[in-house]
């Protein structure tokens, strides 16, 4: 199975030189990294060529590593029903430049890339409507990226004197637990004091 | 008389409309009393799931996925542990996925007993909820003998199910099985040829198998379009490959096909389960790799090792390797899917959630436009949306 | 005769019976009985209590089961209106976000006096499960005054019954005929 895979990997990297990156498979799932101008040009590759024939666009999705220059994954989920395939397509993005929106290839893609650019702040171009979605009317911030905090900025409350539904700045009773599980037997990347004599 | 032009009226649907099925907000634009334009306000019930994930160990996350389509509370949870299984190469013993696999199942007869008398109702038929709801109490009995809740069960586990069946389960659902194909064929001499019921859905809302792809339509959706694609049959998880059942499909893409594959799949659901009954191999329900899942009670207080696994579980919990993976199982809706990124500690780096309401909803005005407003509460009780899982 | 304790109800027998023709025949001998009003109008409010299908998220599945064949309301005089103008109760039933708390007033505000809210569920009573999330209101409280908490993540149906049954007393208790 991975051997068909890997295959089919090389033979679009084949077709599209220059466009692709990286070709992965791992756990059974084949991978691309694809340039993120090409990124139009490869799905559309994908979609018609009929080695491939991946018609359905199951989800796109965003991830966000914030230590990275290109911060955030624009991940496209595939699928072939003909060849009974998945292929995941990932496309490195920041902030500033936008994503070729691929609504063009897939309608299903619309409310996907307006999902992601409401949690992320991916913007995507040609988009025909890329507003917010899931999050409130009004909210600030792209509330899924690391650096914003779970519980948010504000909260709401019914003000009795102007008679409607306000925004305050949050304030909770109790602040979240967050322990820090990693022992220092398996996974401990911080230092312990005294670790450093014991290096000499 | 010179023609006037006459602007299209605009008209808000919901939040709080008892045929939005939740919390459904769409903003049509009418031209009489034709849709022309609809805008489907989503996110009303947005609770930030996908976030929350990040900040739980991949055990206390479980939970969260039976909140998302809590219609079918564990066909979402076992997408998940099929995700955190397979990056962490473990495997299940038989029992556990037959457990699985029946749960499954049960869920997608809670889910088709829910949406069908609604959609019944939608369009105007009220008995079929009350006979239903009779059957889905009988279901959540046995939801509540599994794992003590009648609703969100979190009964599934990376490694298999939390506790075996408890002694005669297996016999009661049986007797369950035994007295459930009156209640469908009940149902079907109510609705099948109903005058009003046909009416109100045959060629309604047409998809043509070729737009259902490109929409990203799944499950029911997909299969009323022609489309003979199951997840269950053509990527088969768990115990499924050892099952013998069909996949109906429809013909038109209409609403009534859709309403028709539902009850087929009723009926091949009620096959499943009692293949599943009859064939409950014995064995441990769960795996007995105790970095993941907890060593028995009697194991605990003999053996100090078992203390301390328990402990780090349920403190730390167990780290998963790093890697990703998109796992989907076909839920009674369509494909649900979890795609996970692990980091290689206790929690999930990325864990969004694929859920089959979310392109069905989005082709809302795809389906609805040039029919009637009336038409458009009966396509959308036809898509079968939660707005759990819309949401997240 | 003719004012009795409307407050607790008399199980059927012979000695419901026997209040139930005292009050025929005081009817059919003078043309009319004697009651308190307040307790009268109490009696009526809890007879006939209309909650609001407001079904928000998991919570609905539970509320829809109380509604449903087994446990059925009906028999309460409860009885689902799908209007706020129409009904005297609202159940909160599941997560309360920030995009829906204006709509949730909103409602609230079309319904008539008197009017209760009982919120159903973790979610609505303290935001539960996702108390932590960036969306969501932490407690339904926040929105509209509440008269009872049903705890549970559901509740099962019987709990909500419990609920209504404990709403019931309390209207009986502080129920006037202007509230």
């Amino acid at each position: 199975m991975s051997e068909a895979l890997r295959e089919l990997g090389n033979a679009i990297k084949a077709a599209h030189p220059g466009d692709i990156d990286e070709v992965d498979v791992r756990l059974g799932e084949l991978m691309l990294v694809v340039k993120r101008d090409s990124i139009v040009r490869v799905l559309k590759h994908l979609r018609d060529d009929p080695s491939c024939l991946f018609k359905m666009l199951v989800d796109i999705c965003g991830v966000d590593f914030p230590e990275r220059a290109q911060r955030f994954d624009v991940v496209y989920n595939l699928l072939s029903l003909k060849h009974n395939r998945r292929i995941r397509v990932k496309v490195r993005a920041n902030e500033a430049e936008p994503v070729p929106s691929v609504v063009s290839l897939f309608n299903a893609a619309g409310w996907y890339e307006r999902e992601t650019w409401d949690l992320y702040g991916v913007a995507f171009s040609d988009h025909p409507d890329l507003r917010r979605l899931l999050t409130d009317y009004g909210f600030d911030g792209h509330p899924l990226r690391k650096d914003f905090p779970l519980t948010g900025h504000v909260e709401v409350r019914y003000d009795e004197e102007q008679k409607r539904v306000v925004y305050d700045k949050v304030k909770l009773q109790q602040d979240f637990r967050s322990f820090d599980f990693l022992s220092p037997w398996e996974g401990m990347t911080r230092p312990l004091p005294g670790d450093e004599k014991a290096k000499h | 008389m010179a023609e006037a032009k006459i602007k299209p009226m605009t008209i808000n649907f919901g939040p709080q409309h008892p045929a939005a099925h939740g919390v459904l907000r769409l903003v049509m634009e009418m031209d009489g009393e034709v849709v022309e334009r609809i805008d489907p306000h989503i996110g009303l019930l947005h609770r930030g799931t996908e976030k929350l994930i990040e900040y739980k160990t991949y055990l206390q996350a479980m939970p969260y996925f039976d909140r998302l389509d809590y219609v079918a509370p564990m066909a979402q949870e076992h997408a998940y542990v099929l995700g955190v299984e397979k990056l962490l190469g473990l495997e299940v013993p038989k029992r556990g996925q037959y457990i699985r696999v029946l749960f499954d199942e049960i869920s997608r007869v809670l889910n088709h007993l829910l949406n069908v008398p609604a959609y019944a109702m939608d369009v105007g038929a009220l008995t079929p909820m009350l006979w239903c709801f009779e059957q889905r109490e009988y279901l959540m009995e046995f939801y509540e003998r599994v794992s003590g809740a009648r609703l969100h069960a979190a009964y599934y586990r990376p490694g298999g199910v939390h506790q075996d069946l408890p002694a005669g389960l297996l016999d009661d659902i049986m007797k369950w099985a035994d007295q459930f194909p009156k209640i469908i064929d009940d149902l079907s001499s109510l609705l099948d040829e109903n005058r009003i019921f046909k009416q109100r859905l045959v060629d309604i809302g047409v998809v043509t198998a070729e737009q259902a792809l490109d929409w990203g339509f799944t499950g029911p959706m997909l299969r009323s379009s022609g489309v003979p694609w199951d997840l269950r049959k053509a990527q088969p998880y768990d115990a499924y490959a050892e099952m013998d059942f069909d996949i109906p499909i429809g013909k038109n893409g209409d609403c009534y096909d859709r309403y028709l594959v539902r009850m087929e799949e009723l009926r091949q659901s009620l096959r499943i389960i009692r293949q599943c009954c009859e064939k409950m191999p014995s064995g441990p329900h769960v795996s007995r790799d105790f970095k993941v899942t907890p060593p028995p009670r009697g194991e605990m207080k003999r053996s100090m090792e078992a203390l301390i696994h328990h402990f780090k579980l349920y403190t730390e919990g167990f780290h998963v390797p790093p890697g990703e993976t998109y796992t989907a199982v076909e839920a009674p809706k369509g494909e649900f899917g979890v795609y996970l990124v692990s980091d290689g500690t206790n929690r999930p780096y990325r864990c969004k959630i694929r859920a089959p309401g979310f392109p069905h909803l989005q082709a809302i005005e795809f389906c609805s436009k040039g029919h009637m407003l009336a038409d458009s509460v009966a396509i959308l009780g036809s898509m079968d949306i939660v707005f759990g899982e819309v949401d997240r | 005769m003719g004012v009795t304790s409307l407050g607790t109800p008399v199980a059927p027998g012979p000695v419901q019976d026997k209040l139930l023709r005292s009050v025929t025949d005081e009817l059919s001998d003078k043309g009319f009985v004697v009651a308190q009003l307040d307790k009268l109008v109490a009696w009526a409010r809890t007879g006939s209590l209309w909650p609001m299908t407001f079904g928000l998220a998991c919570c609905a599945v539970e509320m829809m089961h109380t509604a449903c064949s087994r446990y059925d309301l009906d028999r309460f005089g409860i009885f689902f209106r799908p209007s706020p103008r129409q009904s005297d109760v609202m159940i909160v039933a599941g997560t309360l976000t920030n995009k829906m708390a204006p709509p949730l007033r909103k409602v609230y505000d079309q319904m008539a006096e008197p009017r209760w809210v009982l919120s159903m569920g973790s979610c609505a009573n303290g935001g539960g499960y996702y108390h932590y999330s960036y969306s969501v209101v932490r407690g339904c409280d926040r929105i509209v005054p509440v008269d009872i908490y049903v705890p549970g993540c559901p509740p099962t149906a019987e709990a909500l019954l419990y609920g209504i049954l404990q709403l019931q007393k309390k209207i009986r208790r502080v129920s006037t005929i202007t509230r």
